[in-house]
């Protein structure tokens, strides 16, 4: 019976090319988008899915309860010492920080290679390796990390960096200065998770790459690479942990009792970290179901395209239908058959939607940077939804069609007298072409509003000049680094098309934010806020257009002398006028200072967030990138001319360089990635 | 093997209500072989379509092999038709996409037959229809006669009891439609009882008895033989 209905269906097709053709069209361009969506949306689903008990695992991430909340995923650096110390509730804990854009070289090599490792150096404790299943191929994990100055690379970098695995004895050095040995070497790290270093050093040598971190007093100082992660013992819930953090801020805040309040610790569980955009999580969830949900929508409409165009192919086989019913077929028999006619498109569909998903996999890959693939065999998942999406599409478009035809009355259906009333649901089939439009409507009108919100994002104003702004890093700045700027700034000035020359820690809006206490005036305590700090020189403004509200600029300074403030700064404080600031003292992280100036706010991170209180000042050890203003007609010769003076300048480091607003859009990055996919 | 009794068939459209069936009696005995005649509209199809079980009454009693049937379910109808049951069409109707072979098949498989046997009975009606030479043709590939002929084969491939012939010569020339008829006639000489409705004399005469009907009623009986 079966064959019968193949067969027929397969010269159905034959004689109807072209409504075959449509048909299979529609069908797999939909269905491939489904696919790739399906692998995209599981992809981001399964990340750091691999770790055992990860149930129990959690980061351990921090609420700034000012006004109001801030997040940020790190604790302070000596938190995980004083919860291995102080509790009882995990197994295991592991402080992580991760050094990012760190400079390896490698120093047993003749010419002195160097790297620059995008994902970062990871400095963890022991621990880090029981709680995230990263299994070494070579040495033990056990000890790999326990003594100081050693490492632990993956096999990707072994091979980069000594053309071999066996690299166990091996010495990188770490920013010029650091010295580690490999110890072990790591499977290759998954794609499939967050913790992306593939470079981990040992957390008895903290003190070499940060002093800020290596200090077990330095409570009030939470950086956002700073981690703690822990494995709860089974049975224990994150409530009853974070009850007990009341006592330890107590005890570590006992003398600020700002942060006290202030702070609030939480467990964010594995499962979260990948999702959650207040702890920096890359992929939030609401996108991911939106594009999950527009994946169905493409299936349905498709579905739906499908039944009308079918059921107005119904006239066409009534004849048929009278025959085989005359002949003794069942309503069933005939329901099924067309049913088979239908899975026989949709099969073929399936099998053109995985070629154009494979076709199609490369923009996805670019436009997410990831390395997503797509095999039949070995994927379950994959095979079941297929599987899955299969049945529904087949069930969904294939019934309703085939419950009419199948419901035509013999003698009719012989004597050619059906017409459009007889197709039944004329009335259904009007109501789903409106359902279709309603969801092109829908994602058209989506796509506008996002599309609008990424124009206004694009141009709207920061409050400072992002155009024609490049950005070099500045390797060095302790005192030896001092002259080299000096020299970098002389000469970068010199460069025709270059206007403004400024060093910084960051430009005005930066993912990278430093927040501190601060004391205003003679005021007692210290405020309820934080201010959201950023190294600069004088001419800093010059160089981002910055506007003063009130006061004069900074003037040239190595080290701290004066602040310069924002107005919401002013406003945090409750006064009402920029004046009242100005000359007046702060004391911002122990340092004491006065105020001479107040900028127009600008926005610090996108224009999505809150304007920070910010403080502005000197201190040339901070100064991590160069920032040069220079008019854009002279770009490309200015550039080579910059990437010349630098290497001259710091012939030991990797060169660099970034456009601000490139730097900028990064932050709008997701809203980009969601408007090309519509 | 089919005693009809006072049945009605009234189709109601928006504006009109038409008997098309006006409280007819019938009596059809094993073995015959009857022709229906009678003026346009005046209900033979209709009537054809009921012995047929394509279609129901709207009252009266219709006993077919002994069951009252009037009032089965379309299932119970699909079943009894396939195994009692085979119809010739003025139009042929054969599935435009099988082959011949294939459409004599249809029935068989839709009673369940083997494949194997399947093939055997279909090759023997292709045989006694002298058509086995065109088995693998489509039914356009054929001439009228021709693929009234695979009709025949077909509605005879399952051995039915009875053969309900709507015109069957209606589309054909004269040496087509004797032929089609000396077909019918051998059949009903194997024992195959034959309802047909004709607008010819001439093929009227190929049946034992004919029956002219008016206004949905029978009037008149002709016995020939
Ligand atoms: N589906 C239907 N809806 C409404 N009226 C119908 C329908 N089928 C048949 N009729 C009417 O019922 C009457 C009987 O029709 P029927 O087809 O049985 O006539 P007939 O004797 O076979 O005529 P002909 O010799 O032209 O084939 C006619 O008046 C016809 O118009
Ligand atoms: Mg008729």
């Amino acid at each position: 019976m079966i064959k019968n209905y193949i067969k027929i269906a397969w010269r159905n097709l034959k004689r109807n090319k072209a409504y075959a053709m449509i048909n299979i069209t529609g069908l797999s361009l939909s269905m491939a988008c489904g696919l790739l969506i399906f692998t995209l949306v599981s992809y981001h689903f399964s990340f750091d899915d691999f770790h055992p008990g990860r149930d129990r695992i959690y980061r351990i991430v921090t609420e700034i309860h000012n006004e109001n909340i801030s997040h940020t995923p790190g604790v302070p650096p000596p938190f995980a010492k004083a919860f291995r110390r102080d509790f009882t509730f995990a197994d295991k804990t592991a402080r992580a920080v991760t050094f990012g854009n760190e400079l390896i070289s490698i120093p047993s090599s003749p010419d002195n290679k160097k790297f620059v490792e995008e994902s970062g150096v990871a400095c963890v404790e022991p621990d880090f390796f029981d709680i995230f299943n990263f299994p070494l191929v070579q040495g033990d994990k056990k000890t790999a990390l326990s003594a100081a100055q050693s490492a632990l690379v993956t096999e990707h970098i072994a091979k980069k960096y000594f053309g071999t695995v066996n690299a166990i004895g091996k010495v990188i050095r770490v920013d010029n200065k650091t010295d580690f040995t490999i110890t072990g070497i790591l499977q290759d790290i998954p794609l499939n998770t967050d913790r992306k270093s593939e470079i981990y050093v040992s957390d008895l040598s903290m003190k070499d790459l940060s002093e800020q971190v290596a200090n077990d007093n330095a409570w009030g100082d939470i950086s956002s690479e700073t981690h703690c992660f822990i494995r709860l013992k089974p049975g224990i819930g994150p409530a009853t942990v974070e009850a007990a953090f009341d006592g330890m801020k107590k005890k570590y805040y006992a003398n600020r009792p700002g942060s006290q309040k202030a702070l609030v610790f939480k467990l964010q569980p594995l499962s979260d970290v990948h999702f959650n955009p207040d702890y920096n999580g890359y992929a939030d969830k609401k996108y991911l179901w939106a594009l999950a949900l527009i994946g169905v929508f493409l299936i349905v409409t498709a579905c739906v395209n499908f039944i009308n165009l079918a059921t107005a192919q119904a006239i066409n086989r009534s004849r048929e239908v009278g025959i085989r019913k005359v002949l003794g077929s069942l309503r069933s028999q005939l329901f099924w058959q067309f049913i088979v006619e239908t899975a026989l498109i949709t099969l073929f569909a399936l099998v053109v939607a995985f070629g154009l998903a494979q076709l199609g996999l490369p923009f996805i890959n670019s436009l997410f940077k990831t390395e997503l693939t797509l095999h039949l065999l070995g994927n379950q998942l994959l095979l079941l939804c297929m599987l899955l999406v299969f049945l529904f599409v087949v069930f969904l478009s294939g019934s309703y069609p085939g419950l009419v035809l199948s419901g035509f009355q013999p003698v009719l259906a012989l004597k050619g007298k059906l017409s459009q009333k007889n197709l039944g649901g004329f009335s259904l089939r009007r109501l789903l072409v409106v359902a279709q439009f309603a969801i092109s409507q829908i994602l058209i009108i989506g796509t506008i509003v996002i599309a609008s919100q990424m124009h206004y994002s694009k141009t709207s104003d920061l409050g400072f000049r992002k155009d024609g702004i490049v950005l070099l890093p500045v390797p060095i700045s302790d005192s030896a680094g001092r002259t080299r700027m000096e020299t970098l700034r002389n000469r970068l000035a010199s460069v025709s098309g270059v206007e403004n020359v400024s060093f910084c820690s960051q430009a005005p809006a930066s993912d990278a934010n430093n927040k501190m206490d601060i004391t205003f005036g003679n005021r007692p305590k210290p405020e309820l806020w934080s201010v959201n700090i950023k190294c600069s020189d004088q001419d800093y403004l010059k160089v981002f257009n910055l506007k003063l509200a009130a006061g004069r600029n900074l003037s040239r300074s190595d080290t701290l002398r004066e602040f310069l403030v924002n107005e919401t700064f002013v406003k945090k404080l409750n006064l009402s006028s920029p004046e009242e600031v100005i000359n007046k003292t702060a004391t911002i992280n122990g340092k004491k200072a006065l105020i001479v100036g107040v900028v127009r706010d600008f926005y610090n991170y996108s224009f999505r967030d809150e304007v920070d209180p910010v403080a502005l000042f000197s201190s040339y050890p901070q100064y991590q990138q160069c920032a040069i203003q220079c008019s854009l007609l002279h770009a490309k010769p200015a550039l080579a001319s910059f990437e010349k003076i630098w290497n001259e300048t710091y012939p030991e480091y990797v060169y660099s360089f970034q456009f601000l607003d490139q730097a900028i859009a990064r932050f709008y990055e997701l809203d980009d990635i969601m408007l090309q996919l519509i | 093997m089919i005693n009809i009794k006072d049945l009605e068939k009234i189709y109601r459209t928006e504006e009109v209500e038409t008997i098309a069936l006006n409280k007819l009696t019938l009596e059809v005995k094993e073995g015959e072989f009857v022709a229906i005649m009678g003026p346009s509209g005046c209900g033979k199809s209709t009537l054809l379509n009921i012995l047929g079980l394509l279609d129901d009454p709207d009252s009266g009693s219709f006993i077919f092999n002994n069951i009252e049937v009037a009032h089965f379910n379309e299932r119970k109808r699909a079943d009894l038709r396939k195994h009692n049951i085979g119809f010739v069409f003025q139009s042929f109707n054969l599935i435009d996409e099988l082959t011949v072979f294939e459409n004599v098949e249809l029935p068989l498989i839709y009673t369940g037959v083997k494949a194997a046997e399947r093939k055997k009975k279909v090759e023997e009606v292709l045989d006694k229809v002298q058509i086995m030479h065109r088995r693998n043709h489509y039914p356009q590939q054929l001439s009228g006669g021709q693929q009234q002929r695979v009709a025949v084969a077909r509605a005879v491939v399952n051995n039915p009891k009875l053969i309900l012939a709507d015109e069957p010569t209606g589309n054909l020339d004269s040496s087509n439609g004797n032929e089609v008829m000396q077909l019918l006639t051998e059949l009903n000489e194997q024992g195959t009882t034959i309802v047909m409705v004709t607008h010819s004399e001439h093929d009227a005469r190929y049946s034992h008895r004919i029956i002219r009907m008016l206004d949905g009623q029978t009037v008149t009986q002709n016995i020939l033989i």
